[in-house]
């Protein structure tokens, strides 16, 4: 069985190495970036099932990051999860406006957060 | 657990450089540079810490982070204009967000109602706007799961079928538990989105008994059909016993708004629905397989939907998109079948397997510019280099001249071993380095405080912020130089008033500077305030018994006594300075790690307070000498030179104590085999005068039986390892084995003062 990848793009350490350590328990392969912009040259530099963003990071945020993977012309399917501590309908629309498939709240519960990516990949 | 355990380090080292980042920016804020970028990485940094705070359940610093976040998120809409008022607040919320951070990491826990005034000064502030947000502060945070939002009901009145929504809301009650039946209709934005409705229908199967019923009936004649419309709905029914309507709107929780959807429960058993479907067409079963079309062809078109898909909103590009051809999908889609049915068996909608992957050799890893070592790791290099720089000079110790002589080969291979072992000393010891700006950085914020509790104007000026120093004695640096700071804020500065009379500016400087002089670090805290009180400073010492009547001591050696333990001239206790701790434990906080400091006065003019500090706490230069058969080591920073004792001009003082005259100087004289309880076999004549140098350029002369060499030591702590004795700076193990003890020249030289004074 082959194995998902997924990137997470996160300024903060301590959320990026819980998600690393939820999802490569789960068996997914996890690559990591520290905010959109790196996160978009993570992606032009390989295959991802699965994004999972942070909306506010330093350099590109979320939104934009969304914004421009979905403008690349290349990930249109590629299904883009908001991690958010936002829990205001404001900034779900805003993310959602932008391209994102779906919305993780921090924090996250590592079963429900398997789940939700099960919920948006094939 | 102790994955949770590294991710709480994780996070409490991040918070503490958030910490310092919010810090610099308000440094940076409060000088008038009120900026976006300013404003969003003091925004961003709050929202980290809240979020790791989150995720460790700290509610209490969740629940003040918020309502400072939120403020921030006013000031950042421009809500709320950036004033100094906001500022100061600000300032403070900093400080009770620090205070939170250390509660939790402590496990100490604060006033229930710590920071409630702050909080209240928040809400105060954003009155008159929407506080609506701030409601969210109360939510309990233990709550992990999934946000649910409600989702509305409104079916898209297809054709002319308007009444459902009205008819479901005044549907009977008489509903058999468990048996549900959903529409869906997707929008063209749900694909944008990479949703996929072949994902909600596993969903969906996962909850119960499914069946699904697709409505393909306005599929158009291909001439007709367009790339990016949507032409399919489905009907779906799901029984389980147990399943409630909110768990069916979860499933579509991710396309709320990107489709049609009515959920409602069934009359019982699969009866139809009172609600007629958007087109109840006849049925024409066996036209195709349900999830063939779903999946399959929807995804067929969606495919090619995605590829043909200019850029930047899909959603909206319906109309400009090319005409496609659709040979190959013809094949499949019959233009003219109204309606396509089937039975969907619950195990085919089963998780299925992820898509393969591809390109795996293209794969790389990017954006690796530094990596995140544990101390620990660190500190066994620095360890074991520590070693070898002692091994090394072991070695080149036990080369004699004949073997120097015989094997030149070895002697320069062992002379580019000492030099490549140092190197990599200093490299290690690179990587622990850190400039002081992360300690300096905290003291804006104290003197801005000070100034406000005691009517004082103050300002600091910082030089060499940019100076590193090993990691341990940064963290080891700031209560220090927190209270230097209080104390020359305190006691050092005039009021505004008594300045002017004495003809200063009525603003006071305290400047603190760092500077790397040979292998220590100095840190500086001076201030132009009124100096030091000596008169008053030796009256507290003669009253405390710290100084005997019939002691004259120096003024230098009155200035240093501000830093006997128990000594505060404070005629009150404030709550600046007072705290029930003295300049003694600046004294014995900077002792720890090594360092020294020395304290000058100029009356009326101010006084300088300088912290010498190792470089580095590992590896200390040391002079090798014997002491009743024992080994001891003298720093070597400490040492201005070394005298036979027959060649010493020793002089005796009525009270029977012993000095040693150098060069016109009286030089208070230790023997520290008396000192430790040493016998020694070695004859007077034949002993040692090590003159050392105490802090505040005193000089005291040891007197040891044997001066054997220098060499460098890897120092290990006597505290750790055993506990603290006087006299006694810590411990090394030599090439040969043995252990020796660091002689602590300074705390020598201060047992020795008390004993005299007392």
């Amino acid at each position: 069985m082959t194995t998902l990848r997924v990137l997470t793009v996160d300024d903060s350490r301590t959320i990026l190495a819980m998600l690393h350590h939820t999802l490569s328990n789960a068996g997914f392969e996890v690559l990591q970036a520290e905010d959109g912009k790196q996160g978009l040259d993570m992606l032009k530099s390989g295959e991802f099932d699965v994004v999972i963003t942070d909306i506010n990071m330093p350099v590109m945020d979320g939104i934009e990051f969304i914004r421009h993977v979905r403008a690349t012309g290349q990930h249109q399917s590629l299904p883009i999860l908001i991690l958010t501590t936002e829990t205001s309908q404001d900034k779900r629309d805003q993310g959602k406006a932008a391209g994102g498939t779906g919305w993780i709240v921090k924090p996250f519960d590592p079963e429900k957060l398997i789940s939700v990516i099960h919920r948006v990949v094939h | 657990m102790s994955d949770l355990d590294d991710f709480k380090a994780t996070y409490f080292d991040e918070c503490s450089e958030l910490l310092t980042e919010l810090e610099e920016q308000f440094a940076a804020i409060e000088a008038g540079e009120r900026d976006a970028g300013r404003l969003n990485a003091v925004f961003r940094a709050i929202h980290s810490i809240k979020g790791g705070a989150g995720a460790f359940g700290f509610s209490a610093l969740v629940g003040f982070a918020h309502a400072y976040e939120t403020l921030l998120d006013y000031v950042r809409d421009g809500r709320i204009e950036m004033s100094d008022d906001v500022v100061t607040l600000c300032i403070r919320a900093n400080d009770i967000v620090a205070d939170h951070v250390k509660a939790a990491q402590t496990g100490e826990a604060l006033p229930a109602d710590y920071g409630m005034d702050e909080k209240a000064r928040f809400d105060a502030l954003a009155r008159g706007e929407s506080v609506a947000e701030d409601e969210e502060g109360g939510e309990p945070l233990e709550e992990f799961d999934i946000e649910f939002v409600p989702v509305m009901v409104h079916i898209e009145a297809a054709e002319d079928e308007t009444h459902e929504s009205d008819a479901f809301e005044a549907a009977p009650m008489a509903f058999e538990p468990g048996h549900w039946e959903i529409h869906f209709r997707p929008h063209q934005a749900l694909y944008a989105r990479a949703n996929d409705p072949l994902l909600l229908f596993r969903e969906l199967a996962a909850l119960g008994e499914m069946s699904v019923r697709a409505v393909i009936g306005e599929i158009p004649a291909l001439a007709d059909f367009e790339p990016f419309a949507v032409y399919c709905s489905w009907e779906i029914t799901l029984i389980s016993p147990s399943l409630t309507e909110a768990m069916i709107r979860e499933v579509f929780e991710f396309v709320d708004g990107d489709c049609d959807i009515a959920v409602a429960q069934l009359g019982g058993g699969l009866a139809p629905l009172d609600v007629a479907p958007a087109q109840s067409l006849p049925l024409e079963p066996g036209l195709s397989d349900l999830l063939a079309l779903a999946d399959d062809e929807v995804e067929a078109l969606l495919d090619f939907a995605l590829e043909s898909a200019p850029v930047a909103e899909p959603a909206e590009s319906v109309e400009e998109a090319p005409e496609p051809s659709f040979a190959a999908l013809a094949e499949t889609i019959k233009p003219s079948a109204p309606i396509a049915v089937a039975r969907v068996p619950v195990e085919a909608l089963k998780p299925a397997t992820p898509v393969p992957e591809s390109e795996d050799g293209e794969r790389r890893n990017v954006g690796v510019q530094s990596i995140r070592v544990d101390l620990d790791k660190v500190d066994r290099v620095v360890n074991m280099v520590g070693e070898l720089v002692i091994t090394q000079s072991m070695l080149t110790q036990q080369m004699d001249e004949t073997l120097r002589a015989r094997y030149t080969e070895l002697v320069r291979g062992l002379e580019v071993l000492a030099q490549t072992t140092r190197g990599l000393q200093d490299s290690v010891m690179a990587i622990r380095a850190q400039p002081v700006k992360s300690v300096f950085s905290r003291m804006p914020r104290l003197v801005r405080e000070l100034a406000q509790k005691t009517g004082k104007k103050i300002k600091l000026e910082t030089i060499g912020e940019n100076t590193e120093i090993d990691k341990t004695v940064i963290e080891q640096l700031s209560d220090p130089l927190t209270h230097m700071i209080r104390n020359s804020a305190d006691h050092g500065i005039e009021a505004p008033d008594l300045r002017t009379a004495r003809g200063k500016a009525d603003t006071g400087t305290i400047r603190l500077s760092a500077e790397q002089a040979g292998g220590n670090i100095l840190i500086i805290v001076e201030d132009d305030g009124g100096g030091i009180n000596r008169e008053r400073v030796l009256q507290v010492a003669r009253d405390k018994g710290i100084v005997a009547a019939d002691v004259n001591p120096s003024d230098e050696q009155i200035d240093q006594l501000i830093f006997a333990p128990g000594f505060s001239t404070a005629s009150e206790v404030s709550d600046i300075s007072g705290r029930g701790v003295g300049m003694d434990v600046v004294l014995s906080n900077i002792k720890k790690i090594g360092g020294s400091v020395h304290v000058r006065s100029w009356t009326g003019k101010g006084t300088r307070m300088t912290l010498r500090l190792p470089l580095t706490l590992a590896v200390l230069d040391v002079m090798l000498v014997k002491v009743g058969g024992s080994p001891y080591v003298v720093p070597l920073s400490s040492i201005v030179e070394t005298i036979q004792c027959s060649r010493a001009a020793f002089e005796r003082v009525p009270s029977g104590g012993k000095v040693l005259q150098v060069r016109g100087e009286y030089v208070q004289v230790i023997d520290l085999a008396e000192r430790f309880d040493m016998l020694t076999e070695t004859e007077a004549d034949n002993r040692f005068v090590v003159l050392c140098e105490a802090e505040g350029s005193h000089k005291v002369a040891l007197i040891v039986d044997d001066i054997i060499g220098q060499q460098q030591v890897v120092i290990k702590s006597l505290e750790e390892n055993f506990e603290r004795v006087d006299g006694i700076a810590g411990g090394t193990i030599l090439g040969d084995g043995n252990v020796a003890l660091i002689v602590d020249v300074q705390g020598l030289k201060t047992t020795i003062m008390h004993k005299t004074a007392a």
